[in-house]
Order: C-alpha cells, then structure tokens, then sequence
C-alpha cells in the first residue's frame, strides 16, 4: 500500500513542465498553486509550501526561479507535478525518482487512451514507477485539489470552497465544470482527485487513503471502469462500514462503451456487473452528475436514519401530497402520527384550526415561524419519528430566514435525527437556503430530490446495521 | 471455446454436490432396460452432444415416455431427427432422465475480466430471454447474499407461492448459487455455464441440463 499523504499534504511540490506562456497548461498549473485559482473565487488561496518551478529554458516564471532540471532544486520534494510533452515523460519520471520525489501527478496526455503507441509509452510509466515503488496519479488527468490546503495541484479554472466531500473522478472535464458549479452553488469539498489513466493508482488506492481523511465524510465517484474489480469491492466494503460511497458510472448502453474506449483507453465491463458490484459493496449508484452531487450532499451532512418512520412538515398541502407520493415510491415510511403528538400540537393552542392532525403535518399556508417552531420541535422530540423532510413554500407572511433559523436550532437539539429542507421556489429563498446549508441542513428544490435524499439516508441506516 | 462433454459435467457437478437429474447417458439402445429400471416413468430421452445447444429445435428431445417401448421408439426418433437436421453433430449418446415437475429456473456464470465469476440468477423460459428479468452477484456469495439474489428478481412471486401455488425451496436453489460460485472461482478455464434448466418444487431444486463453455 502506498503512502499518499505526501501528495494531499505536501510540503514541497516541484512544477515539471512550468512555461511562460500564459495559455499553456504548465504556467495554467503554477498560476493555481501561486493562487489556488486562475478564474477569481473568493475560496481561493495560493499554496504556503515551496514552489519549484522545473524548465530548463528560462531562469525565472511569474517571479518564481526557476530551475533547470529537478536534480538542481536542493529542498526535498514531496510532490513532483509533470506536465511536459508526453514522449519525454519517462526520461522526467526517471529523473523525478533519482530525486527522490515521494509522489507524482502526471498531467501529460498522449498515452493509453492513444491507441498502441501510448499504451507503449504509459506501460513504460508504470513500469519505472512500480520499480520504484512511487506513487503515481495518472497519466492523462487535471490533478487534484485540496480546498483546505490552499492546494491546486491542477489546471482546473478554479478553487472550490472546502466542504465534506471528496470526489474522485476517471474524467478531468467534469471534475473541472463540477468546480464551477459548486463555487456558485456553495458546494463544498474535501479532496478533488481526477486520476486520468490510472497507471499507477487507482479508485481503491483513493478510497483508502480517504478513509483516513479526517474532514472527508462521503466520496463521490465518477468512473468508467476499474483495473481490478476483485480489489475494489473488498476495498469498497472495508470503507463504506465508516463512509459513504456514491458513485457514476458510465458505459451504460453499447454507444457510450465505444466512446469510452476512443476516449481514456479504458475498458468498461458491462453496467449491470458493475452496478452488482456496487450493491455488493455498499454503494450507491447515481445515474446523473447531478444525483451524484445530491446524494453525497445528504449522506455527508446528516446521519443515518435508524429506523424507517420519517415526517413531513408543510405549509402547502399539495407538496405534502406530491412528497408523501414520492417517499412512498422509493420505500420511505411516511409514519402515522400518534394521537399524543396531535394532543402536543393541540396543547400549544398556537396550531391553524384546520391543520391537518396527521402525516404530512400540513401546518398551513399562512404559518408562522412559530408554527413552523412548534410543528417541527414536537415531531423531532418524538422517539417513533427518525428523520424530517421540512417544505417551505412562499406566501406573504413566510419568513423564510426565521424559519432557517429555527430548523437550525432544532437540529442542534436533535443532531441524531437526519433533517432535509425542500425550500420551494427561487430568488426570495436563496439567502435562507445558504443559511441553512451553512449549517449542514442540506436544501433541495425539488420533492422528489428530498424523497431521494431521505431513502439515501435510510439505506445508509440499513448498510450499517448489516453483518456480514 | 468448447462445450465440456456430458461425462465431464456429470464429474464436475459430483465434485461440488450440484443436484444433478438423475440421468442414464445411452451409447446404445441395449442400455435402455436397465436405465429404465433404475430410472423409472415418466422419463425424458434427450440427445447429448457438445454441438447441439437448442436440443428441442432440431428434435432432440421426447418428454413424458410411459413406458420402455416408448424410450425405445424415442431413441430411434431423435437419431434420425439429428441424423437428418444435424448430420455432422458429434453425438455423446442420448440421454435418459427422470421427469422432474416444478418452477423452471436458470443459473449462470459469466467470466469478467475485472471482477471474475458473475452469477446469474432467473426465471425459466420467457421471463429471461423477453423480460430479462435476473439478477446479479459477483461470487465468492454466501446463502443469505443468494437468498437475496434470488429474491430480488421482479416474478419473484413465482416461487413464494403465487395463486395457491405451494412456495418453492428457495433454499434449494440458493445452495446451488453458493456451489456454483464456488465452482466457477476455483476452476478458472471455465468460461461460462448455464444450468438452465433447473426445477425446483416445494421440495428439491434439480439441474436438468448444464452447459458448462471451458476455454
């Protein structure tokens, strides 16, 4: 097993392949560890740890020295990045290991997903790197990001803010357009990894090391296909007993197959093996980028459910309805309240006169943060109820915010029960959606997302309580 | 790629304890008295050979025969059926065996260049072929994953006694994914296999016909 602390957490990375030219991918790479981003973001900063520029063809880049060759940069290197044409990758790699470097990213293109030749010049790669026993990401790949390391290790555009979630993807164009998504969607990460080829180092190498990552509590996947399937579902076991595993596989139908293996040289074994594989492992299967995302936001954030009986608290009965719908299809439990709840409700003589007395508790449209206080503080106190989908939809006296902050408070009290929003509309419930997604609630703007969200969260209560 | 032959199946499936139909291989119709005898009625008289995979297409198959007369005319039927729709079919012998009544099922395996043995589990007939409804499970598997498999197909009704129908031994049917695993992981030339099919009832679960592709 490898050690792969000393790419996530360098000390000293040396730039292989850094350039003067503004629209290359080596000055692209160096702009981001001097910055944490080439696009502006707020979550952006540059890498505190030594720079090594390596380019034999100038002295000095972005006001950085630079260094001939790796062998004349005296600090040690933990991480060595190369990003020089692909036929002389090998003579860098060799090089790179006479150093002594302890980790390696190789952001080159021109390998196996090039037909025979690259697959030639990758197995060389491989075979320098297994004989020095080094750890190796790619070919072919971005690079990796570590938010909360001030570490773009990439030539993604830009930073993403730090969060939960470490996402490990075969694919470097949509780990680069997810980072655009998440810095305007708030989205946060642990660990962006894009492992291109996979040469060396492949998604169970990245599960195990994440395993350890102590801010890392859900990984997303994107991938085409594994080299060793046997490797992966025991690795994927051991690690979805602590985290939870979501993943995206492509190769669905025979088109998509052809274009995998035109596009990254790997080969797809067929989805249904992988997603028994999944199964098998604990895994959950997201069939879109966006499900993907939206699984991981809720199982990273909320704790499993314990027990299958889930609530709805609503100011609009037909999303109650339309919600309860949704839940019932994919096996949620929406629970009948007991009599001694609606005496609770009752007792605050604060309750609607028409509110409904039963599972959706539609708490009507003119409800208050008060209403909204009370609904959702005596469904959270009762031990028969594991998880709460909360709706809020806008009428002229709904304080959105107010209503936030209550469900913050109320999630502080109960931190065992898994809570998800379903904030209905647009423009006026951003502000409150960040809000409570600054506090872990996770938002979602659609029923069906939330029904979704809350049998992920159900599933994972089942996965944990299950013996082998 | 090469069927394995009946005598070689018949050992395999022994060495893993796969309930295998009783079965008599005939290499001539001077053995039928004594299979017969050992065998009992109803039986079914089908034609064994590596290069016939849909036997009751050209003929190669009687059901329900009463009697030894029956087995013997059946014998000379299926011969002159290969003989005329399969002339270059090498021909094992015919095989005897004992009619088994219940649900049809399939198991299979699947060789995977990333995750090795792929067990298949389904319903007989139809329900595989038009409505693909199966199930998965990559081996080594242990009862309760198989008893889950075999739970997880869509007809599963079908088994656990649909319409005043007695519920299968589903148990039965697990052991035989459990073994099937075993044997696919530990016998690595074997490319794929199908026991398809096999007849389960409230009591046994038998492999009626296996077709074991080695390399």
């Amino acid at each position: 097993m490898y050690n792969l602390d000393p790419i996530f957490n360098p000390r000293s990375i040396a730039l292989i392949g850094a350039s003067r030219d503004p629209n290359s991918v080596g000055q692209g790479i160096l702009k981001n560890l001097l910055k944490g981003s080439v696009f502006y973001s707020e979550f952006a900063k540059g890498f505190s740890g030594n720079i090594y520029p390596v380019n034999p063809n100038t002295s000095e880049i972005l006001g950085l020295k630079c260094y001939p060759s790796i062998k004349a940069v005296e600090d040690e290197i933990d991480l060595a990045i190369i990003a020089t044409p692909a036929k002389t990758v090998p003579s860098v790699l060799k090089a790179c290991i006479a150093k002594k470097v302890k980790g390696i990213i190789v952001i080159s293109a021109g390998f196996a997903e090039l037909g025979k030749q690259g697959q030639k010049l990758q197995e060389e790669i491989k075979n320098l790197a297994l004989k020095a026993k080094i750890p190796l990401i790619g070919p072919n790949c971005l690079g990796i990001i570590r938010p909360s390391k001030n570490l773009n290790a990439s030539f993604a555009p830009s930073m993403p803010p730090q969060g939960k979630i470490a996402f490990v993807s075969q694919s470097g164009a949509i780990a680069d357009s997810i980072i655009d998504w998440a810095i305007s969607n708030r989205y946060g990460f642990s660990t962006l990894i894009s492992y291109g080829n996979k040469a060396i180092l492949d998604v169970p190498d990245f599960l195990e090391w994440l395993e350890n990552e102590p801010e890392t509590k859900a990984i997303a996947i994107y991938m085409e296909g594994v080299n060793d399937g046997k490797r992966f579902i025991e690795i994927a076991k051991k690690v979805t007993k602590t985290k939870p595993i979501i993943a995206l596989k492509s190769g669905r139908t025979k088109r998509g197959i052809s274009a995998i293996a035109s596009h990254t040289g790997s080969l797809a074994g067929s989805y249904e093996i992988y997603k028994t594989a999944f199964k098998q492992s604990n895994i959950f299967l997201a069939t879109t980028i966006e499900e993907l995302f939206d699984l991981a936001k809720a199982l990273a954030d909320q704790p499993p459910v314990k027990e299958n009986a889930v609530a709805i608290v609503t100011n609009g009965g037909g999303c109650g309805v339309l919600c309860t719908d949704h839940c019932t299809r994919f096996g949620v439990n929406i629970v009948e309240l007991k009599k001694t709840t609606i005496k609770k409700l009752d007792a605050t003589k604060k309750m609607h006169p028409a509110y409904s007395k039963s599972n959706p508790l539609d708490i009507i449209g003119d409800a208050l943060p008060e209403q909204y206080s009370i609904a959702i503080n005596t469904l959270l106190d009762e031990n028969y109820i594991h998880g709460l989908i909360i709706i809020q939809t806008l009428q002229t006296m709904t304080n959105p915010e107010e209503d936030a902050k209550i469900v913050i408070e109320a999630k502080k009290r109960h931190p065992e029960k898994a809570i998800i929003c379903t904030y209905m509309g647009g423009k006026y419930s951003q502000r409150s959606i960040r809000l409570l997604e600054s506090h872990s609630i996770p938002d979602y703007n659609d029923l069906k997302k939330s029904a979704k969200a809350m049998w992920a969260l159900i599933e994972r209560g089942k996965q944990l309580k299950k013996k082998e | 790629m090469q069927q394995l032959n009946f005598e070689k199946t018949k050992k395999l499936l022994e060495k893993y304890k796969l309930p295998f139909v009783k079965s008599f291989l005939l290499k001539s119709e001077k053995a039928i008295s004594s299979a017969v005898s050992k065998i009992g009625f109803p039986a079914v008289l089908k034609i064994s050979s590596p290069d016939i995979v849909h036997k009751s297409d050209v003929g190669g198959v009687k059901l329900d025969l009463q009697n030894q007369e029956q087995v013997l005319s059946a014998y000379s039927e299926i011969l002159k059926n290969i003989k005329r729709k399969k002339p270059r079919a090498k021909i094992e012998g015919l095989l005897l065996q004992k009619t088994e009544s219940g649900q049809e099922v399939i198991v299979g395996m699947k060789r995977d260049p990333q995750f090795d043995a792929v067990l298949m589990f389904g319903l007989g007939g139809i329900f595989v072929e038009i409505l693909k409804d199966v199930s998965f499970r990559i081996a080594p598997i242990y009862k309760q994953e198989a008893i889950e498999m075999i739970k997880e197909i869509k007809a599963v009704k079908l088994l656990t006694g649909a319409r005043g129908k007695k519920p299968v031994n589903i148990e039965a049917i697990a052991n035989i994914l459990v073994k099937t695993g075993k044997l696919a992981l530990e016998n690595k030339k074997i490319l794929q296999l199908d026991f398809n099919p096999i007849i389960v009832n409230e009591k046994t679960a038998k492999i009626i016909d296996a077709r074991i592709i080695v390399e």
